[in-house]
């Protein structure tokens, strides 16, 4: 019982860093057409720019800092580079960020090693909260509660403030948007670097808990695509849900049938799409 | 000075020739009437003006303004209201929303204002794009544009769709425009109610404009309507 609840607990979290990481890859997606296969880049980043950044200005600091360059590097590269693909054949989009991918890898691999590097987290968040459930760290319950407050955050700002509104729009119809006054290049920039910021923030929470080394975000960014089309494509609920779910169903194989903890999100996204090709929130047509 | 100047366009889908050699104009606080069959080019011209589709060769002039290549953005904060064909609302946000995203202009229009314009709107502000009528819809969309205190209104095809008595109403507000002094180039299938409205008019066919004259003109003679613009005797009779 204890160790089904112990899972259970574990896939949230992980479901909750699938969301964190598949959100930022909606945005990017819904507004800009452009798949990013550079996310989990962006959330080694984050991560070993809060390593370098603990030191100095403490791990809250950190907390604050590491995900609002790491968002800053993201609008960067998009001026530069990823804009450069909008409006043309997908592949482009996709081999560009696929290079940026390796290329983020081996620049971490550079600069941090390749072994994995100390990554400390406060005392106060490492105590286990209750001696029974030992496995229930400060640490734990505080990475699920910073992800649901970025993602209410998050909420509030596609449904309170204009520039929210007008990313949700745009994901609509961005030619419309255009002929309203609004700079779409400038939205699509912003919108990507608040992509990429999630994704920074992901990779300063998962490193505590996972461990620091280059390959980190390679490990979360299929499961992260798997949750996208779980939730179904333009819905950023569904997206949410689906890294939840697919967190939570591989929380509770690794009980039952642990050789298949990995699978088991595959086979999850094969039967969803069975029943309900669009996924579990998607909009009607999005995929055909 | 006029409020727009289209100097011979040239337009392209890919490889399509669409418009060859449009020129057209309309003064300031003029209303002009485009007329014009199916895939005459009608929506081509007006999304050549916005920047949605630049042309390839021509020059477009806004209130003086040479805005040929301009991002739609730009274009639109010279005070030029786009109302799309078909709508075009975000069904996926409300209708407060929706009113929320173009970048407003000052001047006399407000939030409020429209929705004093459009009380059947003021109902609905809940309820998302998706879920209004036809004829709410192109309310919004008028409402839409007007936010940005619009110099120039584009509008294709506003009473396409509609009920008689809505696309009555649809007039009296294009009516209510020239008032306020607003220039406008209205793209109609409905003829009649068009050359009624409109000072000027323009017939496009295959890309060209074939016509170009007084609108009472135009209207006085049913025959040339017929075989210019295609209008079928039912669109003839359709309003009032
Ligand atoms: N996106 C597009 N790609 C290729 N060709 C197009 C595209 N849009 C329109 N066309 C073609 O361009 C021509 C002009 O179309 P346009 O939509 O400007 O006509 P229209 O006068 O607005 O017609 P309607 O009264 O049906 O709205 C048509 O032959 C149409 O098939
Ligand atoms: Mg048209």
């Amino acid at each position: 019982m204890t160790q089904l609840i112990f899972n259970l607990f574990n896939g949230v979290i992980i479901g909750a860093f699938y969301a964190l990481m598949a959100l930022g890859l909606s945005l990017i997606l819904n507004l800009s057409g452009v798949i990013n296969f550079a996310h989990g880049g962006f959330l080694a980043l984050g991560a070993y720019l809060a390593y370098s950044l603990m030191p100095h200005i403490g791990f809250w600091g950190a907390l604050v800092a590491a995900p609002l360059l790491t968002g800053l590097l993201g609008i960067a590269i998009e001026w530069l580079l990823i804009r450069r693909t909008y409006g043309r054949d997908p592949l482009y989009s996709l081999l560009l960020t696929f290079g940026l991918a390796f290329i983020f890898e081996d620049v971490s691999r550079y600069i941090w090693g390749a072994q994995s590097v100390p990554y400390q987290i406060p005392a106060l968040l490492s105590r286990p909260l209750s001696l029974s459930y030992f496995f229930i760290t400060g640490y734990r319950v505080f990475m699920v509660a910073l992800v649901a407050l970025a993602v209410a955050a998050l909420y509030l700002l596609l449904t309170r403030t204009r520039i929210g509104i007008r990313i949700r729009a745009g994901t609509h119809d961005l030619a419309t948007v255009a002929t309203l006054g609004v700079n779409v290049r400038l939205l699509r920039s912003v919108n990507f670097g608040l992509g990429v910021y999630l994704a920074g923030l992901a990779g300063v929470l998962a490193a505590g808990q996972l461990g620091l080394q280059p390959t980190i975000g390679t490990s979360l960014i299929m499961p992260s695509f798997v949750a996208i089309i779980v939730g179904g494509l333009g819905s950023l609920p569904g997206t949410l849900l689906g890294g939840i779910l697919i967190g939570v169903a591989s929380g509770i194989t690794s009980v039952y049938f642990a050789s298949a903890t990995e699978a088991v999100i595959y086979v999850m996204m094969a039967l969803v799409l069975l029943v309900r090709p669009r996924g579990l929130l998607g909009e009607e047509g999005r995929l055909q | 000075m006029k409020a727009l100047e289209a100097q011979g366009l040239q337009t392209y889908y890919g490889k399509s020739h669409i418009l060859d050699s449009v020129t057209l104009e309309v003064g300031e606080g003029e209303v002009v009437a485009l007329l014009g069959r199916n895939g005459a080019g009608k929506t081509t011209t007006l999304r050549s003006i916005v920047g949605l589709t630049p042309p390839r060769l021509g020059s477009v002039r806004i209130f003086g303004e040479a805005v040929t290549g301009w991002p739609p953005y730009r274009i639109a904060a010279l005070g030029v209201g786009y109302v799309p064909e078909g709508r075009r609302i975000f069904g996926n946000l409300t209708l407060d929303e929706n009113l929320l995203v173009p970048v407003a202009r000052p001047g006399p229009w407000t939030i409020e204002r429209v929705y004093q314009l459009f009380p059947r709107l003021s109902e609905r502000r809940e309820n998302k794009g998706r879920q209004l009528s036809g004829g709410e819809q192109e309310m919004l969309a008028i409402a839409r544009a007007l936010l940005l205190n619009p110099r120039l209104l584009l509008l294709d095809e506003p009473s396409q769709g509609l009920a008689p008595l809505i696309v009555q109403d649809v007039f009296k507000i294009i009516g209510a425009m020239r008032a306020e002094g607003i220039s406008v180039l209205l793209v109609e299938q409905n003829v009649r109610a068009a050359v009624a409205v409109a000072d000027r008019a323009y017939v496009l066919d295959d890309g060209r404009i074939v016509y170009e004259g007084a609108a009472a003109a135009l209207g006085a003679d049913e025959a040339r309507v017929r075989t210019l613009a295609g209008a079928s005797a039912e669109k003839w009779e359709a309003v009032d």
